[in-house]
């Protein structure tokens, strides 16, 4: 797999400094490597990543995986992108902010915890983003079992009052 | 001196998208600034999860107005790499030729915008006339002046004629000579540049640290750009230059923008001199087989990212949308942080938010005891007055 | 007619004065509103004048589906404005949703479900000759209405 020289680097790097906390790591094509890290080891891995060039965190998908929650961490340097998954169990799901490496990352973090429910710690308190105000606390529309069909149900009758 | 708290709301009558900006004053100084959104929030990625990746086209089309090819070709470049097919290279110049038309209009409406904003008028209506000239070529290659869907799965919808290509290389050739006006006025005009220079300063590291993208970061000297760090479509192909500026203020923003605008006029005259022969559109099947990718592309406003997971169906897994703006609004409250009053409509301007800001900013006075409703527009006055009073005066140009 | 009413009605139809809100737009429309003022269309020469403030406005011209979060404050600036007062609604998001239509961010059914509306303008987005041709509609309702 030498195709690719550069990323099968930073894939061996990765695995040599976190080695047990890293799974699944992946050269999908060129410029672009997926892995998975334990969320205790985020944060390090982060600072690790911004330390070596990959100084730009370009967003933070959240996803509904059933059993777990995700939130993949998409690093670049603008030319390689680097994905870094985290799995956490849909019962009590809790990730450790990365604010302190990644500053920028404020909405973002924000908005696993409005749209998915996943708890970051370290997040400073602040306004919700980018739900509205008067949207529920308790529902999380990225599930997959919130159904806008049914929330939209609730609302027709709210909104028939308001007018 | 007593601290005041101004929120800055989501109504705007210069253009686009609401946002909350909350200022707190001493005086005309700002001391700290936060940043509160969630007023354009629809609910689109949701949405996106039910309805087939052609429906889906459609909707992320409309995440933005300004910037809606971008939106789409990210999204369809993440649909073809999940289906493995192979994009006819026509149809890869053609949505080149439209990112660049697009980065032109995105660029004029950005130069009338803060004409306007600093209170020169005259700047806003050259320039949007001008931009009449990109929307004709728009129209007549696509069929609309905004939302032009040239995109399909499999490559673009509509080809262009030879009697396009001259109309177009017509109209560019005007704007060629209007844009170095602008760029003579941006660079020689004193009151232009007693508006602009050390307003909102971003140095380079704050840059990096807060993950702004675009002519935002290219400003304060930050040499990035998806064009020609990982080159998609056909931009390895095209001779142009990444053009960053070192005075980390709006200024800078002004000068990058402009130049950027004569870059785009050369990518476009190399495209519609070597479109490749060949098809428009390669057939696609409806269901794309299961896998994840992500994918980004240079907005006019910045690097523009998506994810997408497919799951075998006619429909997407997952859809991640983050456009640009989002990245740089972590670093206006930075920008405004130590600013003027006066200065906030500008600053904010200048990373050409693609939203609209309409709201009242109510300051309270403390030597009158009561609160005062500003009104964007009065802030704006206030902030022409103010530096009028400064000698810089637009109306006598 | 009192002679003040007429001369508000007179005032309205010669110079009507617009209110633009974004009500969660894509800004494809308000781009377009914006364009209608500047040289190739310019409807100032209409005696349309662009309005920073709700209480100086006659037409609340309204882009976008209406997303949850704005629907308050659409209201409120609706509110606020003195009578005789119209809405105009932008584009096929006010119409009916358009394409945001079963999103949850949105209030279902576009905009006539929030406030009543006098004038709908299909388009996506809407050309300015159809905001032009949409005001002149209105005017003339106004007039035939006030005779």
């Amino acid at each position: 797999m030498s195709d690719f020289p550069r990323e099968e680097k930073i894939k061996a790097d990765i695995e040599a400094k976190f080695g047990g906390a890293v799974s699944n790591a992946l050269v999908q094509r060129k410029n672009r490597v997926w892995l998975d890290v334990t969320t205790e080891k985020l944060p390090d891995l982060m600072a690790w990543l911004k330390a070596n060039s990959f100084d730009h965190l370009a967003t933070v998908t959240g996803f509904d995986e059933g059993e777990n929650l995700g939130a993949y961490y998409h690093a670049t340097d603008t030319k390689l992108i680097v994905t870094v998954k985290v799995k956490t169990p849909r019962a009590n799901p809790s990730i450790p902010s990365i604010l302190k490496t990644f500053p920028g990352a404020l909405s973002y973090e924000r908005e696993l915890e409005d749209m998915l429910g996943i708890k970051i710690d370290g997040l400073p308190p602040g306004r919700r983003y980018p739900l509205a105000e008067d949207f529920p606390t308790d529902q999380y529309p990225l599930r997959k079992d919130w159904k806008t069909e049914d929330y939209l149900a609730q609302q027709a009758a709210l909104n028939t009052e308001a007018k | 001196m007593s601290k005041i708290t101004i929120p800055l709301g989501p109504q705007h009558p210069a253009l686009k998208e609401p946002e909350n900006f909350m200022l707190v004053l001493e005086g005309e100084q700002i001391s700290g600034a936060t940043v509160n959104l969630g007023y354009n929030h629809r609910g689109m990625e949701k949405a996106a999860e039910g309805r087939t990746y052609l429906q889906n086209l459609y909707l992320i089309e409309r995440v933005c107005g300004i910037c809606s090819h971008s939106h789409t070709t990210t999204y369809i470049t993440n649909v073809e790499e999940l289906a493995k097919c192979e994009t006819p290279k026509r149809a890869l110049a053609i949505r080149t030729l439209f990112a660049e038309l697009e980065r032109v209009h995105s660029h004029l409406l950005w130069l009338g915008v803060a004409g306007y904003e600093m209170g020169f008028e005259t700047l806003f209506m050259y320039t949007w006339r001008d931009r009449e000239q990109v929307l004709d070529c728009l129209e007549m290659l696509s069929g609309n002046r905004v939302h032009y869907s040239i995109n399909t799965i499999g490559g673009v919808r509509r080809d262009i004629t030879p009697e396009q290509k001259a109309g177009v290389v017509q109209r560019i050739n005007y704007l060629i000579e209007r844009t170095n006006y602008y760029i003579k006025l941006a660079l020689e005009e004193p009151t232009v540049a007693a508006r602009t220079a050390n307003v909102g300063k971003l140095p380079l590291d704050v840059a990096i640290e807060r993950g702004a993208v675009g002519p935002t970061a290219r400003a304060s000297g930050l040499a990035r750009d998806v064009r020609k760090d990982e080159p998609y479509l056909i931009y390895n192909e095209l001779d142009f230059k990444l053009i960053t500026h070192n005075t980390n203020d709006v200024f800078g923003r002004l000068v990058v923008r402009a130049l950027e605008l004569v870059e785009s006029y050369k990518m476009i005259k190399q495209v519609l001199n070597d479109l490749p022969e060949g098809p428009i559109a390669v057939k696609v099947p409806m269901r794309i087989a299961p896998g994840e990718c992500v994918n980004h592309y240079e907005a006019p406003r910045g690097e523009d990212i998506h994810y997408l997971k497919s799951n075998g169906t006619d429909k997407p897994e997952r859809l991640k949308v983050r456009a640009p703006t989002l990245a740089n609004l972590q670093s206006v409250a930075y920008m405004l942080e130590g600013g003027w009053l006066a200065d906030v409509p500008l600053v904010i301007a200048a990373i050409d938010p693609c939203m609209s800001c309409t709201d009242r900013a109510a300051v309270w006075n403390p030597k009158k005891g009561k609160t005062e409703v500003y009104s964007w527009e009065d802030l704006r006055k206030l902030s022409i007055e103010q530096y009028r009073k400064r000698g810089v005066d637009f109306t006598r140009l | 007619m009192k002679i003040i009413d007429k001369l508000i009605t007179w005032s309205l139809l010669k110079s009507p004065w617009i209110l633009h809100f974004n009500s969660g737009a894509c800004n494809g429309c308000d781009i377009e509103i914006v364009d209608a003022l500047t040289p190739k269309y310019d409807v100032e020469r209409f005696g349309i004048v662009l309005k920073a403030t709700p209480r100086h406005a006659d037409v609340l011209v309204v882009s976008g589906p209406v997303t949850r979060q704005q629907a308050k404050r659409l209201r409120t600036i609706y509110e606020q404005m003195p009578e005789p007062k119209f809405v105009m609604a932008i584009g096929a998001c006010g119409c009916s949703g358009g394409v945001f239509d079963g999103c949850y961010g949105v209030v279902p059914g576009g905009l006539g479900n929030v406030l009543p509306v006098s004038v709908y303008i299909p388009g996506c987005p809407v050309r300015p000759e159809a905001i032009i041709d949409g005001v002149v509609k209105m005017i003339q309702s106004v007039e035939a209405a006030s005779k």
